[in-house]
């Protein structure tokens, strides 16, 4: 399942600076939580879908509506009972129209463009003791991470199933931990043992 | 290039004084061409490959790549070393073998653009630049483990370390990775369950429970190996 994977293209929407696409992102996600408005909302979704669609990623929508609906239809409900139906639709709008518009950017951007990118970012937190490098490579594994754990997720379900065990809540998340305790120390030693991460004197 | 093992033994971080170690202490010179490691799961392989590239030190005594300590100058052996995974999909860590590629050169190339074009190289090397762009995932085994070798080549280390690299590739992908590694103008030591490939090698270690029980030419250690296997005594290495 690849919830981050850069797809190649040539659009308007790839061919944009990273500095512009980011800020867009930035700047419209901003303005859009500090409206809090459904009108708002509506707007910041419209011109998301029409982003996805120059960037020829119409397609690319649906998954993470396959992926959040459960977490979007607890907090929807929440949301409708304390606050109402308009607050409900604001708030959930929000927080998703906001993940469209910060995937269509990791969508459309090589991720060494987009290390890069973090990278020159975070350069100037150097005076403070801040390793540039390092804050990318957490960002590049971070979204490295997502797809192998929803992969790692699906097989252990797979696997209580074939068990019978697909109702008991031990047997799905204690195996999800484990590996994803195995997976971080697998990719430490992957670059660890590539010398990733290290300082570039002996 | 030598790699040096003097005294070297290794103990579990957490181990009892009473405990046998992971591996007995033992020296070692290697600075062959070609070194295969053989033995039974568990035996200690694995820990020997490690102690090459400082993933793993030592509890006592010292390993050096040509003249570099492990201990002390690890960032300068792992440039030196590289090192390839049996789990290939363990080792690329980014979401596309060419982003992983780039990612490789990140520390010896700044330039965007010249990195690019490095990692374009190192990929065509091996045939794999049509698969550059595709998610990990979408590759077969033996494509992982080619872009796996390929990301661990493209900083063009002096000695090339591999811990059982032809485990889970099938019989066609086995003799592609033997023929690429024959070719590599590399140093190469491996770890293996194949005594085929194994024979590949200029000089076959034999480890069981943690001891080198023979070192010598692949038709000697492979015999001995196939005795050991069989539950039959073999014939100790000599320190």
């Amino acid at each position: 399942m690849q919830l981050g994977a850069y797809r190649p293209g040539s659009s308007l929407v790839h061919r944009a600076p990273l500095g512009l696409k980011s800020a867009a992102v930035v700047l419209g996600s901003v303005a859009m939580l500090a409206a809090a408005h459904p009108l708002a909302t509506g707007a910041g979704a419209l011109l998301t879908v029409l982003a996805y669609a120059g960037a020829g990623l119409l397609r690319e929508l649906l998954l993470p509506v396959r992926l959040m609906w459960p977490v979007l239809l607890v907090l929807g409900g929440f949301q409708l009972w304390q606050a109402g139906p308009w607050t409900a639709v604001t708030v959930i709008g929000n927080i998703f129209v906001c993940v469209l518009a910060a995937r269509l950017l990791v969508l459309t951007v090589p991720m060494p463009r987009l290390l890069d990118g973090v990278v020159g970012l975070v350069r100037p937190l150097r005076v403070l003791g801040a390793d540039p490098e390092r804050f990318g490579l957490a960002l590049a594994l971070m979204l490295r991470s997502v797809p192998y754990l929803l992969g790692s997720s699906a097989d252990v379900r797979d696997s209580a199933k074939a068990r019978g065990l697909e109702r008991n809540p031990r047997a799905l998340a204690v195996p999800v931990v484990i590996r994803a305790v195995a997976y971080a120390q697998q990719t430490g030693d992957a670059l660890a043992a590539r010398g990733i991460g290290e300082p570039d004197r002996d | 290039m030598t790699v040096q093992f003097r005294a070297v033994e290794v103990r579990a971080p957490d181990a009892d004084p009473g405990d046998a170690p992971i591996l007995h202490p033992f020296s070692l010179d290697l600075s062959e061409s070609r070194i295969a490691v053989i033995g039974a799961n568990g035996s200690g392989k694995s820990t020997l490959l490690r102690l090459v590239n400082g993933l793993l030190l030592p509890t006592s005594g010292r390993v050096s790549v040509d003249g570099a300590d492990t201990a002390r100058r690890g960032p300068l052996v792992r440039r030196r070393v590289g090192f390839v995974f049996t789990d290939p999909l363990s080792q690329l860590v980014m979401a596309t073998g060419r982003d992983d590629v780039e990612l490789s050169l990140r520390r010896s190339i700044r330039s965007a653009d010249e990195r690019r074009a490095a990692a374009e190289r190192a990929l065509e090397r091996f045939g794999l630049l049509g698969l550059a762009d595709r998610s990990i995932y979408d590759l077969s085994g033996g494509e992982r483990q080619l872009m796996a070798l390929a990301a661990v080549l493209a900083t063009d280390p002096a000695i090339l370390v591999a811990d059982e690299p032809s485990t889970l590739l099938d019989l066609r992908n086995t003799a592609r990775l033997r023929t690429i590694l024959a070719a590599l103008p590399q140093q190469v030591i491996y770890t293996t369950h194949d005594l085929e490939f194994a024979a590949d090698a200029d000089r076959v270690l034999v480890v069981d429970a943690g001891r080198i029980v023979q070192d010598g030419p692949p038709g000697e250690c492979i015999a001995a190996y196939r005795q050991l296997a069989a539950g039959k005594p073999t014939r100790q290495r000599a320190e």
